[in-house]
């Protein structure tokens, strides 16, 4: 199946998001969680912790920079090298994030 | 009324930080006490799913500023009508509110990208005429202030609740401080469950602790019957709360 969870902010998106995707996986699932935030938390209700999260590559982005969209290979491909693994077997990656701000 | 340090200047300030945090409570309350000491303030709803109005103790539909204020100019894209002015653009469009408070609201709903409003409020962010005050409320998360909507304020405010989430959210955020060299980076821990969250979070910014407003049923219901918690509870704790950490950022600027 495949869900998108969308809502205010603060509403409970990350946290509802989360808690998904763990007990789709511990039913024996394949899980991929997405996160589509530009300021990307879900690494840490998913458990991974807050230094893992804020050290996830962004996929958009990394398709973004130079040659990026040429080279990429697959969704597993993509998925291998720039997830990570949160508990229950539950694949995490983002999809966007901004690295760099800009002056005001 | 009994003035405090720094009650005399006008202030520019931004709220920033994860959605849920308690950015427009905090900043409506901020508008509407710089108002109460008789300035001029202007309130900033930069949000798309704009909401500041209520905190505010205002009514105030989504409709942003007028599409005609900016035109389109071939190889330029949307650039603001060389005949109105930052100050005309308040005078004219800001809505009056309670304390003499005066709100403009971005109000770009989604799925209708407004690029002349957008560019026309983008000028009213750089608004400061002698006298008056800039309260902007940002969108949740990184995304605006990352792209320079926070550069307007002498002072940015980290609105920080004390949970791991919030936390990386503000860690991400205080990477606006190099491209911001001239404005303080303050944080206020907000919904606090103990005084400790204050330094805790403070700490794991590594910035000045600007101010604790302590978690609040009572601001909690005001908001969910969709009145302003300053009219409705104006001496609840989180109230209090904010009355202080107005003195403190009077003290910075």
């Amino acid at each position: 199946m495949k869900v998108a969870i969308v809502g205010k902010g603060g509403s409970g998106k990350t946290t509802v998001a989360a808690i998904v995707a763990r007990t789709l996986a511990r039913e024996g699932r394949q899980v991929v969680a997405l996160d589509c935030d530009t300021n990307p938390n879900l690494g840490i209700s998913l458990g991974i912790g807050p230094e893992r999260t804020l050290e996830l590559a962004s996929i958009r982005q990394s398709l973004d920079d130079e040659g990026g969209a040429e080279h990429a290979g697959t969704i597993d491909e993509l998925l291998a090298r720039f997830g990570d693994d949160a508990p229950d077997g539950v694949r995490l990656a983002v999809v966007t994030k901004i690295e760099k701000p800009n002056p005001g | 009324m009994v003035r405090g340090v720094g009650e005399d200047r006008d202030m520019q300030i931004a709220f920033v930080g994860k959605g849920g945090a308690g950015k427009s409570v905090i900043s409506a309350t901020t508008a509407r006490l710089i108002g109460r000491q008789g300035h001029p303030v202007l309130a900033l709803d930069m949000d798309t799913m704009p909401g500041l109005a209520l905190s505010l103790g205002m009514l105030a539909g989504p409709e942003g500023l007028p599409e005609d204020l900016a035109e389109q100019r071939e190889g330029e894209g949307w650039v603001m009508r060389t005949d109105v002015s930052a100050a005309e653009l308040v005078r004219r469009h800001a809505l009056p509110g309670p304390d003499g408070v005066r709100l403009l609201t971005l109000g770009k709903l989604p799925g209708h990208v407004r690029p002349g409003s957008t560019t026309a409020f983008r000028r009213a962010l750089g608004f400061a005429e002698e006298g008056w005050s800039v309260v902007g409320d940002l969108a949740a998360g990184t995304r605006q202030a990352f792209f320079g909507w926070a550069g307007f304020a002498k002072i940015v405010v980290l609105v920080v609740e004390p949970t791991a989430k919030s936390i990386l959210s503000a860690r991400r955020l205080a990477l606006l401080r190099p491209s911001l060299p001239d404005t303080a980076f303050v944080v206020v821990a907000s919904q606090a469950r103990e005084p400790a969250d204050g330094p805790r979070v403070a700490e794991a910014l590594g910035l000045p602790l600007a101010g604790v407003v302590p978690y609040d049923a009572s601001v909690r219901d005001a908001e969910r019957a969709g009145h302003a918690p300053i009219d409705a509870v104006p001496d609840a704790p989180a109230m209090l709360a904010v009355r202080e950490l107005l003195a403190s950022l009077g003290r910075i600027a």
